[in-house]
């Protein structure tokens, strides 16, 4: 049995998990990572995206991030998310039209107007909640 | 003295206000359970996101400076409420307020108001302050997300322009329902943690992508946890403050029933007494003449 670590997903909302966990996995600002016990000292933002924790007992839980950050201090990992849902809670037939919507006011800013990074990110999210189904890592 | 018709209806006017009191304390009593849970919930995020931006500063201290020749100016963001009748509340809140400018005046740094809640704007507009903005009307509810971003994303551009080069709130801190403390909490620059004093090492980060990509990211997390919280922590006290506000005009309102009772009945004896007499006197008359 592989070595556990103890981690935290915490959003604004609350504590949304909190345990030992032997991996986690997820989108971080150079792509997806993961991290094991005993890993180095870390920071890294969280792009919208699913984390993946593998349990003690060799079950899996995802959830869908919002963004956030991610931090390794010795040798425990806590993930503070804007938002975090589990699976069951997303729909993605809800976030289809809302990619559209997204897609359609990120098309008439530029890069420059004050509100395109807030856009940009509005559009990761629905996207990612949209292809919900694709990106667990369970289903493969 | 006040005729017993008066009286009565004195009675029942306070009866009415009293009615409406106690159901305003019971609807804050709701609204503070309410609150008082976000607060509790909110408390890890924030805490946690307070230690992250710490770290992350002290091994990138250069990152999260003000912008170069920053304007001498402190943002200080007011958090009031948008209704009154909650007792000492925005009054001492604005009293905070305005001894936290008078001291930065004294530090050389010149206090703009950011009034968030009716209250405050309407006492900064009476008196002439510097107002840099306001958000009012924050119904049905105070303490939101939406809220904390909208104000983390003012503060963020008035800091990276320069327009700024100190941030600070002012917000009621919840200590329990009968006790609020008004608080000024720095939020920019962050200050530098106390370093141990044996000169232990501040912790060594792989951060990734970099600090100085990084950096923003996480600041502006941070603001927005930070208004998130004084926002929670401001309406937990507003509903506190008014509960306990309507609780005593409930009971003042029954002090004043009992008392206006004991004066009707007086009155009403009065009368019958009175009454009596010019009954009695009647009929003595009447003996008199007929003898």
């Amino acid at each position: 049995m592989a070595e556990t670590f103890p981690f935290r997903l915490v959003s604004p909302t609350g504590i949304i998990y909190e345990g030992p966990i032997e991996q986690a996995t997820a989108v971080g600002a150079l792509g997806e990572f993961g991290v094991l016990a005993e890993h180095v000292n870390f920071i890294t933002s969280i792009e919208p995206g699913l984390i993946t924790l593998k349990l003690a007992d060799g079950s899996f839980i995802e959830y869908l991030l919002s963004g956030g950050i991610a931090e390794v201090k010795d040798g425990a990992m806590t993930v503070l998310a804007t938002e975090a849902l589990p699976l069951a809670a997303v729909d993605p037939a809800a976030a289809a039209p809302e990619v559209q919507q997204a897609e359609a006011r990120l098309s008439q800013m530029s890069f420059y107007d004050p509100g395109y990074q807030e856009a940009e990110q509005a559009l990761r999210n629905a996207r990612a909640r949209a292809e919900i189904a694709h990106l667990s890592r369970l289903a493969h | 003295m006040a005729t017993l018709k008066a009286i009565r209806r004195r009675i029942a006017s306070v009866k009415s206000t009293q009615q409406i009191t106690r159901a305003m304390k019971l609807v804050a009593a709701a609204r503070l359970r309410r609150a008082q849970e976000a607060l509790l919930n909110a408390r890890p995020y924030h805490e946690a996101l307070t230690r992250v931006a710490d770290s992350l500063l002290a091994s990138a201290p250069e990152a999260a400076a003000p912008a170069e020749n920053a304007a001498p100016v402190t943002l200080v963001i007011v958090v009031s409420s948008d209704r009154g009748l909650c007792g000492g509340y925005n009054a001492n809140l604005i009293r905070a307020a305005e001894s936290e400018a008078q001291r930065l005046r004294a530090a050389q740094s010149e206090p703009r108001f950011f009034a968030v809640g009716r209250k405050a704007l309407d006492h900064f507009r009476r008196y002439h302050y510097p107002l840099d903005g306001e958000r009012i009307n924050n119904v049905p509810r105070l303490a939101t997300v939406g809220l904390a971003r909208d104000l983390a994303t003012i503060i963020g551009e008035r800091w990276r322009t320069g327009a700024i080069s100190a941030v600070g709130v002012v917000y009621s801190q919840f200590r329990s329902p009968i006790s609020q403390r008004p608080v000024f909490e720095k939020l920019l620059p962050i200050a530098p943690s106390a370093r141990p004093a044996d000169g232990a090492p501040v912790t060594d980060y792989l951060i990734e992508p970099s600090a100085a990509e990084l950096v923003p990211r996480i600041l502006r997390s941070y603001l927005e946890a930070a208004m998130l919280h004084a926002l929670l922590e401001a309406e937990a006290s507003e509903y506190g403050a008014k509960m306990t506000a309507m609780d005593a005009a409930t009971n003042n309102a029954a002090e004043m029933i009992s008392r206006l009772t004991l004066e009707m009945n007086r009155a009403r004896q009065a009368q019958i007494t009175k009454e009596l007499m010019d009954i009695v006197g009647g009929a003595e008359a009447l003996r008199g003449a007929a003898a």
